[in-house]
C-alpha cells in the first residue's frame, strides 16, 4: 500500500516512559456498531470514527466469564476508506494503540493501523487491499 | 509651481511655496533652482495653503506632504508630454451597440455613450482594466468606431427621477449657502436618496461655473456610480480618483482638476488632495467610513481635510451618511455642523426592514446557523427570493488547531493565528499575507486529525451547500473577488436576480441595490461587543446598518434576523428600532464618561523594531525628554495586543489632551527631538486623530 513516509516531529519532546520496554499494542476483534461518514482532515486525510463491539469469553480468576467491551476507533488513509465502506455490522480484526480523546478529555480511542475483516472462514489477510466487498 | 532642484548628487522635484529674497542659510549654502517646469498650471494658493494646513496638523515636513499630494508623473523630474489626456466618442461608424456580440468591445462602446469620455472614465464605466480591455480597445480605434474630440464644458443636467418633496426640501437648504463656507451633516437612511440630493446640488454648482469634489469610500466608487455621474452631467467633463487607477490617467485626472477644466472631481480620500481653483462644493458620501482615513505616510483623514478644505475654499461641505462618525454627530449635535435628516425612504410605500435578533442560547446553532434563521432561508428558496448570509470573516476557519496537545497554526511573523483557506488549500496570515501548507499532522505532537475551528465564508457556504443542494450559493469576499472587475461582474448578476444565497463579507454590504434580496442573516455580530476597541460599537453598528439596508429596498418588506448570545444587548435593541440617533448618543455619553474622543483629543506614538524592549524604550525616552503641559496627557507605553506583526514588535503611546491646540503645539515642538532620538532599526510615527488602535 502506498503509505506516506513517516515523519519525524519537528520536536521530539517525549519524556520520561517511551520506548519499546513501554508498548501500547492493542489488538481487538468484533463488529462495528457504530460508523460516521468518511471525513476529511483539512489536509485532506480521510479519517473514520467508529465503534467496535467485542463480546468474548475469557478465563478470570480460574474461571470462564463473559467478555462485553464497547471500544471507540478511528482509522486514517486507507484504513479509514476501508472502513467506512464497510457495511455496518461487519465483523473485523484491528491493530493499533490507545490514545487520549483530547488533550481535555481522558476518554480513550483505539487508534487503528491494521484492519483485517472477518469472513464465515477465518481467512487471514494482513491489510486488505482485497477485502473490500468481500 | 513645479521646479527640479539638485539634491545630494541627484535631481528632484520640488515645488515653490513662497519666494523670498533673503535666506537664513550662508549664501554658499543656497543652491540654484536647475529647471522651471512649465507643463502645469501654477498650484494655486489656496491649494498650496491647504498643504501647510495638513502638514502642521499631522505633524508630517511639508515637503513631504506637498510631493506625496502629487500624482505619480508630476512627482518626476521629466517633463510631461503636452496633451496628457484624450477624449473620445463613438464615431458615426459605429454600429448599433444592440447588433453588436456581447464582450468587451460592446461594453465599451455602450459605455461610450455619445459624449466625451477619458479612456478611464469608459473602462470605469465598462467595469474592465487597462489590460482586460487593450485589445479590444485597439480593434474600436482601428475600425474607427471610437475617435478622438475634444472634451465637453457643459453643464447640462439629466435629472434621474422626479426628487421627492423631502429631497427637493433638503436640496433648497443646502443650495442656499452655496458661496459661503457652511458645514452639514446630511443623516438619511439607507434608500432615502441621497446621492440624487447631490447630484441636484451639484448640478446648480455648476451652472455657477464651480467645481464639485466628491469623495466615496474605495468600496463605493463602482462603475454603477461613475456611470450615475456621467448621466446625470452628459456634457461634464468629470474626473475619476483613486489608487487603482494607472499613473498615466491619475496623472491627467489630477492637471485636469488643477487646470479647473474638471467640473466634477470623483474619487477616494485622495482626490481630497487634488487642486481644484474653482472649488464650489465638496460632498463626503458616508462621511463614517474608516477608508477615508490614510493608515501609512502622512496620516490624513480626508474626511476632515475637506471640512477645512472648505472653509479655504469658501465653501459649503456636506458630509453625508445613514450611520454618522460619533465625531461627526457630535460636531453636529455642538452645533458646528448643520444636521439635516432624511428618515424615510425616497420610493413611496418602501419600507425599512423587521430585524430581529436570533437568541443562540436558546436556539442552539447547526454548523454555526441557527435553525430559525435556516428556516427563514428555506421560505426565501421557495418564493424564488434571494437570502444574503453576512459574515465578516473570510477564508474557512480562523483556527487550525490539534486537539491532542493544544497546538494551532500561528504565523512565525505576527502574533496572530494562521486562517484556513480550503479553496487554494493554504493556511493564510490575513495580518501579514504569508502562506504556508496546511501541514498533515500536527507539527508538535504528530497527531494528523487537526480540526478547523471556527468559520468564515467558505465554511458557510460549504455548510449551507449541504444543506441547500439544489440552491445557487454565491460566496463574495476579497479571494472570490480578487480583481475590481470580478466584483462588479458579480454583483451585476445578483442585481438581475442571479443566484439564491448570498455569502459575504462587508464587500457585499455597501451601497449596492440588490431587488431580489429579502432576507439578511448575521453571524458573528458580537465580536464587537466583546472587543477592547471603544470604535468597535460604533463600526458594527454602521456594517450592521448598511448590511441591513440591502434587505427589500423596493416594493418586498426586507427582514433582517441576527445571530447573538447577548439579544438584549442595547446597540441590537437601536438597531431594531432603526434609532442611529439614540445608539449614538448612548454612545456619546459612555465617551464622555470614559474619557474618550469626541471629548479628547488624541494622537498616538507608534514604534516598532525587531525587538519589542527597543520600541518601548524609546517611547519610553519620548516622555521623559518633553514631559508634556499639563493639559496634555501622556499614558504609559504599551505593547500592541498584537504585538508581532509582519516581523516587527510594536508599541505604542497615547497621548490626550481635552484642547486641540495645545495638543498640536505640544507635538510640534516634539517632533524634531524624536527624529534626532530614534535607533536606526526602529520605525516610528506620530498619528494624530488615530481611529486604529489594533
Amino acid at each position: 500500500m502506498p503509505n506516506r513516509p513517516l515523519r519525524r516531529l519537528r520536536q521530539p519532546d517525549l519524556v520520561g516512559v517511551s520506548g519499546p520496554e513501554y508498548p501500547n499494542r492493542i489488538e481487538l476483534g468484533g463488529r462495528i456498531v457504530e460508523l460516521g461518514a468518511l471525513r476529511h482532515t483539512p489536509a485532506g486525510l480521510p479519517v473514520a470514527e467508529f465503534r467496535i463491539l467485542h463480546e468474548s469469553v475469557a478465563i478470570e480468576a480460574g474461571l470462564e466469564r463473559k467478555v462485553n467491551a464497547e471500544v471507540d476507533a478511528i482509522a486514517f488513509n486507507a484504513q479509514a476508506r476501508l472502513i467506512a465502506s464497510s457495511p455496518l455490522d461487519s465483523r473485523l480484526r484491528v491493530v493499533g494503540f490507545l490514545c487520549a480523546k483530547s488533550q481535555r478529555s481522558r476518554k480513550l480511542v483505539l487508534h487503528v493501523s491494521k484492519v483485517e475483516f472477518i469472513e464465515s472462514s477465518p481467512s487471514a489477510n494482513a491489510d486488505g487491499q482485497n477485502l473490500k466487498g468481500a | 509651481m513645479r521646479v527640479v532642484v539638485p539634491f545630494r548628487r541627484g535631481k528632484r522635484v520640488g515645488v515653490v511655496m513662497e519666494v523670498s529674497t533673503t535666506s537664513e542659510l550662508p549664501a554658499a549654502r543656497v543652491k540654484p533652482i536647475d529647471d522651471v517646469k512649465t507643463d502645469m498650471a501654477p498650484l494655486p494658493a489656496e491649494w498650496l495653503s491647504f498643504m501647510r494646513f495638513l502638514a502642521t496638523y499631522y505633524q508630517r515636513p511639508l515637503g513631504e506632504t506637498v510631493i506625496g499630494a502629487l500624482p505619480p508623473r508630476l512627482k518626476l523630474p521629466r517633463t510631461l508630454p503636452p496633451d496628457a489626456m484624450r477624449f473620445y466618442r463613438r464615431s458615426a461608424a459605429a454600429p448599433p451597440t444592440d447588433t453588436l456580440r456581447a464582450g468587451r468591445r460592446r461594453r465599451l462602446l455602450e459605455a461610450l455613450a455619445d459624449k466625451a469620455c477619458s479612456r478611464e472614465q469608459v473602462l470605469a464605466c465598462a467595469g474592465l482594466t487597462h489590460d482586460d480591455a487593450a485589445s479590444a480597445w485597439r480593434q474600436l480605434v482601428n475600425d474607427a468606431w471610437v475617435e478622438r474630440c475634444a472634451p465637453h464644458s457643459g453643464t447640462r443636467f439629466v435629472a434621474p427621477h422626479m426628487p421627492s418633496p423631502a429631497q427637493s426640501a433638503v436640496t433648497r437648504e443646502l443650495l442656499a449657502s452655496l458661496g459661503r463656507f457652511d458645514p452639514f451633516l446630511l443623516h438619511g437612511i439607507t434608500g432615502s436618496g441621497k446621492t440624487e440630493i447631490y447630484l441636484h446640488v451639484i448640478a446648480e454648482v455648476l451652472a455657477r461655473g464651480a467645481q464639485a469634489l466628491v469623495l466615496v469610500p474605495e468600496i463605493s466608487l463602482t462603475p454603477q456610480l461613475a456611470s450615475r455621474f456621467e448621466q446625470a452631467f452628459p456634457d461634464t467633463h468629470m474626473v475619476l480618483l483613486h489608487s487603482g487607477l494607472p499613473d498615466g490617467p491619475r496623472t491627467a485626472g489630477w492637471l485636469a482638476a488643477a487646470r479647473g477644466e474638471a467640473g466634477v472631481v470623483l474619487g477616494t480620500r485622495l482626490a481630497a488632495l487634488a487642486p481644484m481653483p474653482r472649488l464650489g462644493l465638496i460632498v463626503v458620501d458616508e462621511e463614517h467610513d474608516p477608508s477615508f482615513k490614510q493608515q501609512d505616510g502622512m496620516r490624513y483623514s480626508g474626511r476632515d481635510a475637506v471640512v477645512y478644505r472648505a472653509k479655504l475654499a469658501d465653501c459649503p461641505v456636506i458630509l453625508g451618511s445613514a450611520t454618522p462618525s460619533l465625531e461627526t454627530w457630535f460636531n453636529a449635535s455642538r452645533g458646528r455642523y448643520r444636521l439635516i435628516s432624511l428618515p424615510e425612504r425616497a420610493s413611496p410605500g418602501a419600507r425599512l426592514p423587521e430585524v430581529r435578533t436570533i437568541d443562540l442560547k436558546r436556539e442552539p446553532p447547526e454548523d454555526g446557523i441557527a435553525p430559525s434563521l435556516l428556516k427563514a432561508i428555506q421560505s426565501r428558496l421557495e418564493r424564488g427570493e434571494q437570502s444574503l448570509i453576512f459574515i465578516n470573516r473570510r477564508g474557512y476557519a480562523p483556527v487550525l488547531a490539534c486537539e491532542a496537545c493544544g497546538w494551532s497554526a500561528g504565523c512565525t511573523r505576527c502574533t496572530a493565528k494562521m486562517v484556513l483557506h480550503t479553496v487554494g488549500h493554504k493556511l493564510r496570515c490575513h495580518h501579514c499575507g504569508a502562506e504556508d501548507r496546511i501541514p498533515p499532522a500536527c507539527p508538535a505532537c504528530g497527531n494528523p486529525d487537526l480540526k478547523a475551528a471556527g468559520r468564515g465564508t467558505q465554511r458557510v457556504e460549504e455548510t449551507l451547500a449541504a444543506r441547500f443542494p439544489q440552491a445557487h450559493i454565491l460566496r463574495i469576499d476579497r479571494d472570490s473577488a480578487r480583481r475590481r472587475e470580478e466584483l462588479s461582474d458579480t454583483l451585476e448578476a445578483i442585481r438581475s436576480g442571479h443566484g439564491d444565497i448570498l455569502v459575504g463579507t462587508q464587500l457585499l454590504a455597501k451601497g449596492h441595490d440588490f431587488p431580489e434580496l429579502t432576507l439578511v442573516g448575521v453571524l458573528n455580530a458580537d465580536g464587537a461587543l466583546l472587543s477592547t476597541d471603544y470604535r468597535a460599537a460604533e463600526r458594527m453598528f454602521a456594517t450592521l446598518s448598511q448590511v441591513a439596508g440591502r434587505a427589500g429596498r423596493r416594493d418586498w418588506p426586507g427582514q433582517v434576523l441576527v445571530q447573538t448570545l447577548y439579544p438584549e444587548h442595547s446597540m441590537f435593541r437601536a438597531l431594531a428600532r432603526h434609532d442611529y440617533a439614540g445608539f449614538a448618543n448612548a454612545q456619546l455619553a459612555e465617551r464622555e464618561a470614559a474619557g474618550f474622543p469626541p471629548y479628547v483629543h488624541e494622537a498616538v506614538l507608534r514604534a516598532e523594531a525587531p525587538a519589542l524592549d527597543t520600541a518601548i524604550r524609546f517611547l519610553r525616552a519620548a516622555v521623559e525628554r518633553f514631559p508634556p503641559p499639563a493639559p496634555v496627557t501622556l499614558f504609559d507605553p504599551v505593547p500592541y495586543l498584537m504585538t508581532r506583526r509582519a516581523g516587527y514588535e510594536r508599541a505604542r503611546l497615547l497621548i490626550q489632551s481635552s484642547s486641540r491646540i495645545v495638543l498640536q503645539t505640544y507635538l510640534s515642538a516634539w517632533f524634531l527631538p524624536l527624529t534626532e532620538m530614534a535607533p536606526r532599526d526602529l520605525r516610528w510615527h506620530l498619528d494624530v486623530d488615530p481611529i486604529e488602535f489594533d
